[in-house]
C-alpha cells in the first residue's frame, strides 16, 4: 500500500462522510463505497455522520470505585486499530472528579463532542473528541441539568438530533421515583426544553392504549422517515442507585419499574401513543432498512424481546416475540445491538455473563442461534457497522454489579465471523485500577478530527479497506 | 470565472433532474428512481402526516450570530440586518456543490418554498430565504447572483437572498458560530478539488434573532418548514398553544397526600396506572406558625424549647433547607428525598432507605408528621432534640455524607440564595451549627396533623364523624387488641405512642431468622417468579447488623427493641415497622394477631390476639381513620417550597473547580 493510494482513500473518506454516508443511513440505501466501508456502532443516531473504515479508538465511560485507584469516574481511551503499535492498550484516561454514576454517552451529530451523563450527580460531561481523537479533553460540564430542566434527574441517553442533543432522564428531584422527562439541549449545551413523559394526569395528547401510563423513561431512538421517536422506561433513582440484592428483596421497590414504551411525534416532541410493554423495557434499537418500520426493545425483568412496529393501518403496536433465557432466573437482558442489515440482534444477559445472538429472519419470531459467556457478568455490546467486530464491557450500575470475585470489570474485543466470536484482546479494569467499564463509543482520525495521523499510520486505514 | 460558470450551469441541470425525480417520487413511490438514486426525503413527498401548525412549540435554540456578508450587488451588509423583519431560512451552500443531497437539496427545498409564495401571500410576507456561500474565494457576488438566476421560475413573490462573504477571514467566525465544519477536498496529487465536505444544516431564524429550528437531511422538507413557519406566525398572533406543562382538563381529583406514582394493586394483573404529573405538583404556602401555635383537634400544644421558640422566619428558612438537595455532599439529597411530603413525609417506595451514591440504610424512613411530640428520635431513640438530630443524617456516610460540620456551614454560606436569610431569622446571627439545627427543627415542628375522623368522633363528640366499622375497630384497638397499651390515647388528646422501646420480634427475625431458599419477586403487574435466594445474594451486599436499642445502651436486654411510632396518618406511611418489612396495614394487624415473632426478649405485651377476620378488618378501618384533615394543607405548602438544586450561580464548589 503506497501513500498515494492511502491519500486517496482518506480523501474519499472525508468527502463521503458528511453527506453521502449520512444520507445512506437516513434513506437506508446501499451504494458502493458507502456500504462496504461503514464502521460504527449500529445503535447511533441516524442523524450522525458515520466513521468510514476501521475505528481507531473506543472511548469507555468508566465508573470510579471508592478505594480503587483515584476513585473517580473517567473516560478511558483504548486503541483498537489492529495496525496500531498501541493496539489493545489503554492510551489515555481522563478523570472528571467524583463518582457520578457514569452511565451512557453519545456523540453530537457532528461527532465533535461526546456527552457523558452521570445518573447520580446529574452532571453531563462534554468531551472534545475531535481536536485530538487519541486524547479527549473535557470541554465543559453541565451542572445545572436538574434546575434547568425543572426537576429531571438521571441524564441517561444522550441522543443526537440536528444541532441538538436529546437527553432522556430516569427520575425526578421530588421523590427520586421513575416519573421523568426528556431534556433538549443545543449542541453548545444550552437548555432548550423539557418534554415530560405522559402520565395519567397529563397525557399531553397521547393515547393510553393499554393499562399503563407510568411516566417513566430510559432510552430513546428515532425513525426519522416515519417521524417517530420511541422511548422506553426503566426505574427511578431510588432503585437504580440501590444495591441490587437489597432491591430484589424489597417488594415495594420492585413495583417501581416501567411498563411502557411511548411513541412520539419526532418533529413536535409530542407523545402520540403509550404502549404496554411490561417488565422494564430498556434499550431501543430501530431498524435501518427502508421497508422496516419497527424497533426492538428487551424487557430487563420479564426477559423478552418486544417488537414495536407500525401495522398496515399506520398504527404503532407492541408485541413480545421471543424469550431470552429462563425468566425465572432473572437473566437480566441489558444491552442489545442490532446489525445494520436488521438480520440479527445481540442480546447481553447480565446475570449469566452471556452474549446471545438472535436471528431476525422472521422479525415476528426471533430465534437464538448462538451464545457465548463473555465473563461472570456482562453489560454493554458495541458492534461495528459491518458486524465484524464486537466489543463488550462489564458494568451495569455501581450498586447492581456483582460482588466479590464475580465483579469482573473489563473491556473485551472480539471478531465475529458469522458463526463464532473470537476474542482478540481483553483489558482488566480492576487490575489497572480504572473502575467499572460501562458505555462505549467509537472514535477515528478520519472524521472531523483536527489532528491527523502521520502518513506512516495512514496505512492502517488503507489496509482495512483492502 | 469560467470554472465557476460551469458550476452554476451544472446546478441548473441538477435542478431540472431533481424536479423530475421529485415528481416521479410523488407520483409513484415504487418507481425505479428511488431504487437507484438515494435522494433525501426533501426531494419527495413527506411520507408521514405533518402535525398541524400551532399544535406544537419551537423553543428558541439560542442566538443567531451576526457576521459581515456581501449581497448580490457586492454591497457590504450584516446577517443581523438581513434577518430584520421576517423569519429567515439560512442555508450554507457553495455554487460548485455537486453532491445531490448537499447544497442542491437545500436550494431545491428553498425553490419549492419560493414557489409556494406565489399562492401564499402571508408566507411571502413573513418568510425570507437566504443562501450564504462558504466558498467566498470562488463564489463572488456575481457568481451568487448567477446562481440565484437558476431559480427565477419560482416566481417573483417573496424574497430569496444569495449572499457571500468578503473573505475566508470574514466567513470563519460565521461558520464557527453556526457550528458548520467544512473540509476542503484534496486530489490524489494534493491539490484542492473544489469540493467541500460539510454537514448540511439549515437554520430557521426569527425576527428577534433567535434560532428556532435546525434542519438536516432527514428534516429538510418544504412541508415541515412550512408547518414550522406557520407555527411561529401563530405564536406571534398570541395563539394559545396547549402546553406540555399544563395538566389535562380532566385530571384526577385534587388530593395531594397520595403518592404521585401509586402502585396500589400492582400485584394483580388488573393493575392500571394512576400516575400524577410532576409539573402539576404545585401548592400554596400555608401559615405554618399559626398551625403549630394552634394544633388541630386531638393534639396537645406543640412543645417549644425555650432556646428555640417558633418564628415565621425560622420556619421559612427551615423549609427551604429541608428541600435543598445541595445540603448533601454531592448535591443530590435533601431531607425531603427520604421524607417525601405526599408519601406521608416518609417514603412509600422503599422498605429501607438509601443514601447518597445509593448507600444502604438499615431502616425505614419514619414519618415526620407530629415529630414535634417525640421525646426521642430515630427508631432506636438515640437522639433527644430535633435541633441536634439533623446532624445525624447530614454527616452519616450512608445518608447525606458531608465530611464535617464546617463543610456544611461553609457551603451554605456560599449559596447565593441563602444570603441574608439566617441573619433575618436569627436577629443578625449567621450560618452556624446551632442556627442550622434550629431552623430545620422549627419547620419540622410545624408538621402537626390531626383532626381526623377519629378525633372529631372521640374528642369532638361528633357521632357521625366515624363510621360504624371504624368505631368497632376502635373497640378492638382499645380492648381485645390491646393496641392502645403502647399506642396511647389520653382524655384530651392522643399521640398514639407511649414513646417507649419494644421488642416485637421483627428485628430478632431479621437478625436470627432462617432465610427462605427462594424469594417471590414481582417482575411486572401480576407477574411473579420464585428466585433462588443465592442468585439474589450474588448481587447484594451483606446487610449491616441491626440490634436496635442495644446499640445505644449496650444492655443485652435491649436487643431488637425499637420505638413505638405514632399511628397518626399511618395510612399514608407504608411500608411499616422499623425495617419496612410489612407492606400493608393488613399485614401489620395480622402480624400482631399472631403474637409477633417469638424470641427470649419478646415484649410480654405481645401475645396472640385471636382476632377474627372481621375484627382485623375493623381494626384496619379504624387505623385508616387516623388521617388528619390538614395533610393536604401541609403537602400543598411543601409543594410550594423551592427544591434546591445546583444552578449556574452557585459558586465554584458546585462545578468541580478547586478553591484552594
Amino acid at each position: 500500500m503506497n501513500n498515494k493510494k492511502s491519500n486517496k482513500l482518506l480523501s474519499l473518506v472525508k468527502r463521503k462522510v458528511g453527506i453521502a454516508v449520512a444520507v445512506s443511513t437516513l434513506l437506508c440505501s446501499v451504494t458502493g463505497l458507502v456500504s462496504t466501508t461503514h464502521a460504527d456502532e449500529t445503535c447511533m443516531s441516524p442523524y450522525m455522520a458515520k466513521i468510514v473504515g476501521q475505528e481507531d479508538f473506543v472511548y469507555i465511560w468508566t465508573l470510579g470505585v471508592e478505594g480503587l485507584g483515584d476513585g473517580q469516574d473517567k473516560l478511558v481511551t483504548v486503541d483498537v486499530n489492529p495496525n496500531s503499535p498501541k493496539y489493545g492498550k489503554v492510551i489515555e484516561t481522563l478523570s472528571v472528579g467524583g463518582r457520578n454514576e457514569a452511565h451512557h454517552s453519545g456523540l453530537t451529530d457532528d461527532r465533535k463532542y461526546l456527552w457523558a451523563g452521570g445518573l447520580d450527580t446529574n452532571k453531563i460531561f462534554v468531551f472534545d473528541v475531535h481536536t485530538d481523537p487519541a486524547k479527549p479533553t473535557l470541554n465543559k460540564v453541565i451542572t445545572d441539568f436538574v434546575s434547568a430542566s425543572g426537576g429531571v434527574v438521571g441524564p441517561h441517553t444522550t441522543y443526537a438530533l440536528p444541532g441538538r442533543m436529546m437527553v432522556t432522564g430516569l427520575s425526578n428531584n421530588a421523590d427520586h421515583g421513575g416519573r421523568t422527562a426528556m431534556v433538549e439541549y443545543t449542541n453548545e449545551g444550552k437548555f432548550v426544553a423539557t418534554h415530560w413523559m405522559p402520565t395519567d394526569e397529563n397525557l399531553n395528547g397521547a393515547k393510553k392504549s393499554g393499562k399503563y401510563a407510568d411516566g417513566y423513561g430510559y432510552d430513546l431512538r428515532a425513525l426519522p422517515r416515519r417521524n417517530v421517536m420511541v422511548t422506553s422506561s426503566f426505574t427511578g433513582w431510588s432503585n437504580y442507585m440501590m444495591d441490587l440484592g437489597k432491591m430484589v428483596k424489597d417488594p415495594e421497590a420492585m413495583k417501581r419499574f416501567g411498563n411502557t414504551v411511548v411513541i412520539w411525534d419526532l418533529h413536535t416532541r409530542k407523545p402520540k401513543k403509550i404502549l404496554d410493554v411490561p417488565g422494564a423495557p430498556l434499550e431501543v434499537r430501530c431498524a435501518w432498512q427502508p421497508n422496516h418500520n419497527w424497533c426492538l426493545t428487551t424487557t430487563a425483568l420479564t426477559s423478552k424481546i418486544w417488537l414495536i412496529y407500525e401495522d398496515d393501518k399506520g398504527e404503532w403496536q407492541a408485541k413480545d416475540v421471543a424469550d431470552i433465557g429462563d425468566a425465572s432466573k432473572i437473566p437480566l437482558p441489558v444491552d442489545i445491538s442490532l446489525t445494520s442489515d436488521d438480520s440479527g440482534l445481540w442480546v447481553n444477559t447480565f446475570m449469566d455473563g452471556k452474549t446471545r445472538y438472535f436471528d431476525l429472519s422472521d422479525i415476528n419470531a426471533p430465534k437464538q442461534t448462538y451464545e457465548k459467556q463473555i465473563d461472570k457478568q456482562v453489560n454493554m455490546a458495541s458492534s461495528s457497522w459491518d458486524g465484524k467486530r464486537v466489543y463488550y464491557t462489564s458494568s451495569l450500575l455501581a450498586n447492581w454489579d456483582k460482588k466479590g470475585d464475580d465483579n469482573s470489570q473489563y473491556f473485551k474485543s472480539y471478531v465475529w465471523n458469522g458463526k463464532e466470536l473470537d476474542e482478540k484482546f481483553s483489558i482488566d479494569f480492576n487490575a489497572l485500577k480504572l473502575g467499572r467499564a460501562h458505555q462505549m463509543r467509537f472514535g477515528a482520525y478520519s472524521l472531523y478530527s483536527k489532528k491527523k495521523p502521520e502518513m506512516s499510520e495512514v496505512k492502517k486505514v488503507a489496509s482495512i479497506v483492502e | 470565472m469560467k470554472v465557476f460558470s460551469v458550476g452554476v450551469i451544472l446546478f441548473g441541470c441538477f435542478l431540472a433532474m431533481f424536479e423530475t425525480s421529485a415528481t416521479s417520487l410523488e407520483n409513484n413511490s415504487t418507481s425505479k428512481t428511488i431504487e437507484t438514486i438515494p435522494l433525501a426525503p426533501g426531494f419527495g413527498s413527506l411520507g408521514y402526516k405533518m402535525a398541524a401548525a400551532g399544535s406544537y412549540k419551537l423553543p428558541p435554540l439560542g442566538d443567531a450570530a451576526d457576521g459581515k456578508i456581501l449581497d448580490e450587488q457586492g454591497r457590504e451588509d450584516t446577517l443581523h440586518n438581513i434577518y430584520k423583519g421576517k423569519y429567515t431560512l439560512l442555508s450554507f451552500i457553495y455554487s460548485n456543490c455537486k453532491d445531490v443531497n448537499g447544497c442542491p437539496l437545500a436550494s431545491f427545498v428553498f425553490y419549492k418554498l419560493k414557489t409556494l409564495m406565489k399562492k401564499d401571500p402571508e408566507l411571502a410576507d413573513k418568510l425570507r430565504l437566504a443562501s450564504l456561500s462558504f466558498d467566498p474565494e470562488h463564489d463572488s457576488p456575481e457568481v451568487m447572483r448567477l446562481y440565484g438566476a437558476n431559480f427565477k421560475f419560482a416566481g417573483d413573490k417573496g424574497e430569496w437572498r444569495f449572499l457571500t462573504t468578503p473573505s475566508l477571514a470574514a466567513l470563519d467566525p460565521i461558520l464557527q458560530s453556526y457550528n458548520q465544519d467544512i473540509q476542503r477536498e484534496m486530489s490524489v496529487n494534493g491539490e484542492e478539488t473544489g469540493d467541500i465536505s460539510h454537514i448540511l444544516r439549515v437554520f430557521l431564524v426569527d425576527p428577534k434573532l433567535k434560532v428556532r429550528n435546525i434542519y438536516s437531511l432527514g428534516f429538510l422538507h418544504p412541508e415541515v418548514i412550512l408547518a414550522d413557519i406557520k407555527t411561529l406566525i401563530l405564536e406571534d398572533d398570541a395563539y394559545k398553544i396547549s402546553s406540555n406543562d399544563e395538566p389535562d382538563q380532566d385530571h384526577l381529583a385534587p388530593i395531594l397526600s397520595v403518592p404521585g406514582d401509586d402502585k396500589d394493586g400492582y400485584e394483580t394483573g388488573s393493575y392500571t396506572t394512576r400516575s400524577k404529573s410532576i409539573t402539576a405538583r404545585r401548592g400554596a404556602k400555608a401559615d405554618l406558625l399559626a398551625l403549630a401555635k394552634n394544633p388541630p383537634l386531638g393534639l396537645p400544644a406543640v412543645p417549644e424549647p425555650e432556646t428555640n421558640p417558633l418564628t415565621a422566619e425560622k420556619i421559612e428558612l427551615g423549609r427551604r433547607l429541608f428541600f435543598d438537595r445541595r445540603l448533601s455532599f454531592n448535591d443530590t439529597f435533601s431531607c425531603a428525598i427520604c421524607h417525601i411530603p405526599e408519601q406521608g413525609f416518609a417514603n412509600n417506595e422503599l422498605a429501607m432507605a438509601i443514601g447518597i451514591e445509593g448507600r444502604s440504610h438499615r431502616r425505614n424512613s419514619p414519618t415526620l408528621y407530629n415529630v414535634a411530640y417525640n421525646t426521642s428520635l430515630f427508631h432506636d431513640g438515640r437522639e433527644e432534640t430535633l435541633e441536634q438530630q439533623i446532624w445525624g443524617p447530614l454527616l452519616a456516610h450512608n445518608e447525606m455524607s458531608n465530611p464535617s460540620v464546617g463543610y456544611v456551614i461553609n457551603k451554605i454560606k456560599k449559596m447565593p440564595d441563602y444570603k441574608g436569610l439566617f441573619e433575618k431569622a436569627f436577629d443578625g446571627g449567621g450560618v452556624n451549627m446551632r442556627n442550622l439545627g434550629r431552623a430545620l427543627a422549627d419547620y419540622q415542628r410545624t408538621l402537626v396533623s390531626a383532626d381526623s375522623s377519629f378525633d372529631r368522633w372521640y374528642f369532638g363528640k361528633q357521632e357521625d364523624a366515624l363510621s360504624k366499622k371504624a368505631q368497632r375497630g376502635f373497640q378492638i384497638f382499645s380492648g381485645k387488641g390491646r393496641c392502645s397499651t403502647c399506642h396511647t390515647i389520653s382524655d384530651k388528646h392522643a399521640l398514639f405512642t407511649d414513646q417507649k422501646m419494644h421488642n416485637t420480634g421483627i428485628g430478632y427475625n431479621e437478625a436470627m431468622g432462617i432465610k427462605p431458599a427462594k424469594e417471590r419477586v414481582v417482575l411486572a403487574p401480576g407477574v411473579f417468579v420464585d428466585v433462588d435466594t443465592a442468585i439474589i445474594d450474588s448481587v447484594g451486599e451483606k446487610k449491616a447488623a441491626d440490634t436496635g436499642l442495644y446499640e445505644i445502651t449496650q444492655n443485652p436486654d435491649d436487643r431488637w427493641k425499637y420505638k413505638t411510632p405514632s399511628l397518626r396518618n399511618v395510612n399514608l406511611t407504608a411500608p411499616y415497622m422499623h425495617n419496612g418489612s410489612l407492606q400493608t396495614l393488613n399485614d401489620v394487624v395480622s402480624f400482631y394477631n399472631k403474637g409477633g415473632v417469638a424470641n427470649d426478649l419478646l415484649d410480654p405485651l405481645i401475645t396472640p390476639l385471636n382476632l377474627s377476620d372481621q375484627e382485623q378488618s375493623d381494626l384496619v378501618t379504624f387505623l385508616q381513620a387516623l388521617t388528619g384533615s390538614n395533610v393536604d394543607t401541609l403537602v400543598s405548602d411543601a409543594f410550594d417550597a423551592p427544591i434546591g438544586d445546583l444552578t449556574n450561580s452557585d459558586p465554584n464548589w458546585a462545578h468541580g473547580r478547586s478553591e484552594y
